[in-house]
């Protein structure tokens, strides 16, 4: 049996977990191949115009799957322990796919609800028919869940800027690599989210308590750990993303508190490169001679 | 204590009720107008929902009026709606006007009844019940009066418009349970219309702000009555109301209905979105689904997705409207035309091939 992996949201974070968790199943994983822009104009015939970017990049890659693999595997994030739930198209896109996929592809996905790990034995189940098998792939893949350990180095003297975004489009070749190629162009170093370990990210201090976005409340404790120790901040939101732009807009205010440098880019299918690319050296300009003013008073 | 709340169409006068038999005092913000809308987009955020900016400018209108403290519904989950009252403290404060605003949690009943309201409003919680159950036949009345508004106007447009304001005299003036019964008979008699039926009827759904506020959906009962087309609708504050304490009966239909094509809820009110619009399909047998909902609202963007598979299962065309400040009125009565020329259009073909 194939079955397809969209890489897309979820992938970038639990991507190599389930790669090896349905090979242990014996069978074959098909995940799509990097977004590029056909991808992007083939999921934008599928969803309406106003979601998000990466939701129309996730229905791209679906719809690349359809009719290639026997079924898609595309588990569905709910909420997490402390009732962090994900964002609602997260939880809608996996219905969207049943109505795209249509009878012909079978689609899996399990919910997870709490427990992450059972919603995925059951898939399992489903999808090789052995209890034992499942678990026992679910054992030697879920040392990949943890990921590699983090320590975030700060170098003096280096510069510094807090990329703010989700891993889904920081990570994704179309969204995030030109920006975060921009910004080492002129020397920079980016700290983003992945440095920080997770009682960080997950803590509930202040603001953070009252955000029920699991992947929000991470983005703003990484926003509320590094601001104090970045020479500037860029956050990436996309265009129609409902969390982001709330939580963007504390952070905006945060930012402007403590007088530390805020670039909001707000992305969707028709950003350009080249603009982007400007209006992040025209930041990266006045965040420098805005330092050096303060060095001289 | 001046008290002040959103808007929420005629449904305003439930919660007018509930706020003076609590012993507060009442300050609305006039009818949400433009004026309104563009003081709410200057201090909102530019990437936020409709809801968001329509709500603050009332505030903010209200205030001006010489209110002191702002009722604002919250309570946060997957919608974006629960955190609105964060940020809209902080506009409101950045006004420079004296205020405050208390968030009353909507998924802690409990809390309101034998905390928050006695609180607030120094009174027994045997009162704040008393209140809500007013509240809730009051909001009654305002659920039956647009539905047989909808129905009426449909029939005689030019004739039901003269009686509106007598009715809305009516519906305002009532204040307590009997009064309440005795408007809700004179309701009937002024607006009844002997069984007769509009020729086409089609059902509203969607995101329950943009339902009721005449002035977010364009008024979108109104237009649709002038072209002789009555609006069925199942939510109202009543509904909301029922459902935040779990009384719902339709809901959980909704819910069993819609797991047709949302096996999950996505938050907000996407379940009971296509679950209406199924049950007013099949056994309302409307002729057409109006799907109303703010620009970028997240649950409601799955919800159309369900809907544009709803139309391809059965066939019952629905039309898809999103609000946001740029929505002209001009251009939304041509979309309501041409849409109801194609119902129309359906519905004659229906019945000659049914001959």
């Amino acid at each position: 049996m194939r079955v397809g992996i969209p890489r897309a949201l979820l992938y970038y974070r639990y991507g190599p977990f389930w790669e090896r968790f349905l090979a242990g199943l014996g069978v074959e994983p098909v995940v799509t191949r990097r977004t590029d822009k056909e991808l992007l104009q083939l999921g934008l015939q599928h969803v309406s115009s106003e979601v998000c970017l990466p939701i129309k990049i996730i229905a791209g890659h679906i719809a690349d799957l359809k009719g290639r693999v026997d079924a898609v595997f595309l588990p569905r994030m709910v909420w997490l322990e402390d009732e962090l739930y994900a964002c609602p198209k997260m939880i809608g896109i996996v219905d969207i796919a049943r109505m795209m996929l249509g009878d012909g592809t079978r689609l899996i996905a399990p919910s997870i609800k709490r427990n992450f790990l059972w919603p995925h034995f059951r898939a399992g189940v489903e999808m090789c028919g052995s209890p034992l098998r499942a678990a026992r792939s679910l054992a030697r893949a879920r040392s990949l869940l943890a990921g590699p350990p983090v320590a975030l180095r700060l170098e003096p003297g280096e510069k510094r800027i807090a990329l703010i975004g989700h891993f889904y489009n920081i990570e994704d070749d179309y969204i995030g690599q030109p920006i975060i190629s921009a910004f080492r162009k002129q020397g920079y170093r980016l700290v983003t989210k992945d440095e920080l370990p997770e009682s960080v990210l997950r803590g509930r201090q202040g603001f953070a308590k009252s955000i029920r976005w699991v992947f929000e409340r991470e983005l703003y404790n990484a926003f509320r750990f590094l601001v104090g120790s970045v020479d500037g901040v860029c956050v990436l939101v996309s265009m129609g993303c409902g969390p982001d732009s709330l939580i963007a807009e504390f952070m905006k205010e945060e930012a402007g508190r403590r007088g530390v440098p805020f670039l909001q880019l707000v992305l969707d299918e028709h950003t350009g490169t080249a603009g982007l690319v400007t209006r992040i050296e025209a930041f990266l300009e006045l965040s420098q001679r805005r330092q050096q003013l303060t060095r001289a008073a | 204590m001046k008290a002040t709340f959103p808007l929420l169409g005629y449904d305003t006068y439930a919660l007018k009720t509930f706020v003076e038999d609590l012993g507060g005092e009442v300050v609305l913000p006039p009818a949400t107008s433009k004026k309104t809308l563009e003081a709410g987009v200057e201090a909102s955020p530019e990437l936020i929902c409709m809801p968001f900016k329509i709500t603050l400018g009332n505030f903010l209108e209200a205030l001006d009026m010489g209110a002191d403290t702002v009722f604002m519904a919250a309570g946060a989950r997957k919608c974006r709606f629960g955190y609105y009252h964060y940020l809209q403290e902080r506009a409101l404060a950045r006004s420079g006007r004296p205020f405050r605003l208390i968030p009353v949690s909507q998924y802690s009943p409990y809390a309101f009844l034998f905390r928050l309201m006695p609180v607030t409003f120094g009174v027994s919680p045997t009162r704040v019940i008393r209140s809500v159950a007013v509240m809730f036949y009051k909001a009654g009345l305002t659920h039956e009066f647009r539905a047989l508004l909808n129905r009426r106007r449909a029939l005689d447009f030019a004739g039901t418009e003269r009686l509106k304001p007598r009715a809305l005299e009516l519906l305002e003036a009532a204040r307590s349970t009997s009064e309440i019964r005795a408007a809700r008979r004179s309701l009937r008699r002024l607006l009844g219309c002997n069984g007769s039926r509009p020729v086409l009827r089609v059902g509203l759904v969607g995101e329950i702000f943009f339902m009721i506020e005449q002035f977010a959906n364009g008024d979108i009962e109104k237009e649709l009555a002038r072209l002789g087309v009555e609006v069925v609708f199942e939510r109202s504050l009543l509904h909301h109301l029922r459902h935040l304490l779990h009384l719902d009966w339709s809901f959980y239909r909704s819910r069993r209905l819609a797991r047709r094509y949302l096996r999950e809820c996505p938050g907000g009110e996407a379940l009971r979105t296509v679950g209406e619009a199924i049950h007013f399909v099949e056994h309302d047998r409307v002729d057409g689904i109006v799907h109303v909902y703010p620009f970028t609202c997240m649950p409601e963007n799955i919800a159309l997705e369900a809907l544009q598979q709803l139309t391809e299962d059965t066939g019952v065309p629905v039309l898809s409207l999103s609000f946001d400040e740029h929505t002209s009125r001009t251009g939304l009565q041509t979309r309501l035309e041409a849409y109801v020329d194609m119902l129309r259009r359906r519905s004659r073909e229906r019945s000659i091939s049914r001959d």
